[in-house]
């Protein structure tokens, strides 16, 4: 294929390596998925474990109106989640005020948040109800608490 | 609609730089080169430009952004006053290893699209910072701090360099809302640009077809890297294309002068402000250059500054406003600078290469080794990114020693990503031509 200049050519090897690293690069494609658009921009990723918060809070955001305070817990309550939650309720939630439950992979003590308007949990429906609630995903559901 | 339109107002970045970008001594690079170094330079003066802005507590807005950074381009004019025109090499037709290579560099650039569309390339640090600070940014039309002061918001890092954010901004200001899947497709646009602007850069140090190849092979290193350490929509990307192009315009037998000099030094600029780990990288990659010139004292300290002088007056804007608002002082990372643990080295060795190991076994940094090996001796130039990446690892590693409680973790997340650079070194210096 390559014209046969010499031995040497000064662009067989990175061809040969570029063609091998390009394959690897296709083979971490998630093709099993096919044309189907992923539901989060992390369902395939290493922090797939984070996706369902994701999703979630994208949709909490429809929800929750701007101004607002709001909480992201986990059910069942894990202080390390939390504090990925809180961060990814900055983001996804702007021009809300989001409260942390859990900093650094410590809870905080529930007077910090206990003021939060609205409750975002991720998992199982929690019991007993923290207060009315919105509505619920496959992911967890979103509540206007009671106060 | 507006994922489309805030990629739409990345156009403005090579529009910014192309006033500078236009003068004749530029006249050397192939057209699309040309582009995407505008794009680069247009970056670095857009960043800067939103920094003096705030520093000057003027809301930002794309008009004023734009204009200033324009007027920045167009006044740096004046420093290449007296450079000859140039021309680009003839062009012949592409043979056939150039085609595959550009195929091979297609491939890998929609492997990295099809991967950040698939959700598997994300970075979660575009929503821990990144994105979630460019959004607020926007929002406020200026660098919030109040929202960077939180007590809450400290993983934020309010002291990181502020290229990606702004940049972000800017395009969110433009768009009307924060896009973050349009964020996260600038890990394959970027690498795109590079697939586009690296074989007419390097092709002045060595042939078309070594070029193209070579061009391949860091498109196919950083593909394979970016997907599986998830870089989409965080800083290193853009870092990567900075610190390449930058590389290898020095590499250029022409890159002595202001034409070069000062183009390189807008692109180490960029890399310094796009994360911190790109300024070392800026002052070993200088000083090795000028190293290897040689020349009097005097010329020495002419490129230098020309190397050197816009990274200083972005990072001394940068530093400026967080002094100027008790924001921060200093880069911080995760331990008080100089407080080494020596204790953690042997683990912190094991703990790269477990790492490096893990992301597609390794390949990604194995084969472009394994390319300058069997390229045999090298030119001497092929000391520049050498040195360099020497420089960086080294750098790298100086950071890790200062973790209290061990960096394994820290390690595990980040090595992958901000090694990427070493074998993109190894891929350029093995298209260093021995001299005759």
């Amino acid at each position: 294929m390559l014209r046969p200049r010499s031995i040497a050519d000064p662009a067989l090897a990175p061809l040969v390596g570029s063609a091998l690293l390009a394959a690897l690069a296709l083979w971490h494609v998630p093709w099993r998925q096919g044309l189907e658009r992923p539901a989060t921009l992390y369902d395939h990723s290493s922090a797939a474990a984070l996706a369902p918060a994701y999703a979630l809070l994208t949709a909490a955001a429809l929800g929750i109106p701007p101004g607002a305070s709001v909480t992201v817990r986990a059910e069942p309550p894990d202080a390390e989640l939390e504090m990925w939650y809180h961060r990814f309720a900055v983001a996804l939630l702007p021009g809300r005020r989001a409260i942390p439950s859990a900093l650094y992979g410590a809870f905080l003590a529930p007077e910090v948040w206990k003021d939060a308007e609205y409750l975002v949990v991720v998992g199982p429906k929690p019991s007993p109800a923290p207060g009315r609630l919105l509505f619920e995903t496959p992911q967890g559901s979103v509540w206007l608490r009671d106060r | 609609m507006e994922g489309a339109t805030w990629l739409a107002a990345l156009v403005f970045l090579p529009a910014v730089g192309s006033p500078l970008l236009a003068h004749r001594s530029f006249g050397r690079f192939p057209f699309w080169s040309r582009v995407v170094l505008s794009g680069a330079a247009g970056a670095a003066l857009v960043s800067f430009s939103m920094t003096l802005l705030a520093l000057a507590d003027r809301a930002w807005g794309v008009a004023v952004v734009v204009a200033l950074a324009t007027v920045l381009a167009s006044g740096m004019r004046v420093l290449l006053r007296g450079e000859p025109a140039t021309s680009p090499p003839e062009s012949a037709s592409p043979d056939v290893a150039e085609r595959l290579a550009g195929a091979i560099a297609c491939i890998a650039v929609i492997a990295a699209l099809l991967a950040t569309l698939g959700g598997a390339a994300t970075s979660v640090d575009l929503v821990f910072f990144w994105g979630a600070k460019a959004q607020q940014f926007a929002a406020a039309r200026g660098i919030d701090l109040a929202f960077l002061r939180n007590p809450a918001h400290q993983y934020m890092h309010p002291y990181y360099p502020p290229l990606v954010s702004n940049v972000f901004a800017f395009a969110t200001t433009a768009a009307g809302r924060f896009v973050w899947t349009a964020a996260a497709l600038t890990f394959p646009l970027t690498l795109a640009a590079l697939a586009a602007a690296l074989p007419g850069v390097l092709g002045g140090m060595t042939s078309a077809r070594a070029a193209a190849a070579t061009s391949a092979l860091v498109v196919t290193t950083l593909a394979c890297i970016g997907i599986q350490a998830d870089i989409a929509g965080n800083a290193d990307m853009p870092l990567y294309l900075f610190e390449t192009l930058a590389l290898a315009l020095l590499l250029r037998p022409d890159a002595a002068g202001a034409t070069g000099d000062l183009l390189a030094g807008l692109l180490f600029a960029a890399a310094a402000t796009a994360k911190v780990e790109g300024l070392p990288f800026a002052v070993s990659a200088t000083a090795l250059a000028l190293w290897l010139r040689g020349g009097t004292p005097a010329e020495r300290a002419k490129a230098s500054a020309r190397l050197l002088g816009p990274t200083a007056v972005a990072l001394a804007a940068w530093f400026g406003f967080g002094l100027s608002r008790k924001l921060f002082s200093a880069y911080s990372e995760y331990g008080r600078f100089f407080d080494i643990h020596l204790e953690h080295a042997g683990g912190i060795a094991a703990a790269i290469v477990t790492s490096v190991a893990a992301t597609g076994r390794g390949l990604a940094y194995v084969i472009p080794l394994l390319c300058l090996v069997g390229a045999g001796r090298r030119g001497r130039m092929a000391a520049l990114p050498l040195g360099t990446a020497a420089a960086l690892a080294g750098f790298l590693v100086f950071t890790y020693l200062h973790s209290t409680g061990g960096p394994a973790q820290w390690i595990g997340w980040s090595a992958p990503r901000v090694f990427a650079p070493v074998p993109v070194m190894f891929a350029l210096a093995a298209a260093c031509r021995r001299e005759a």
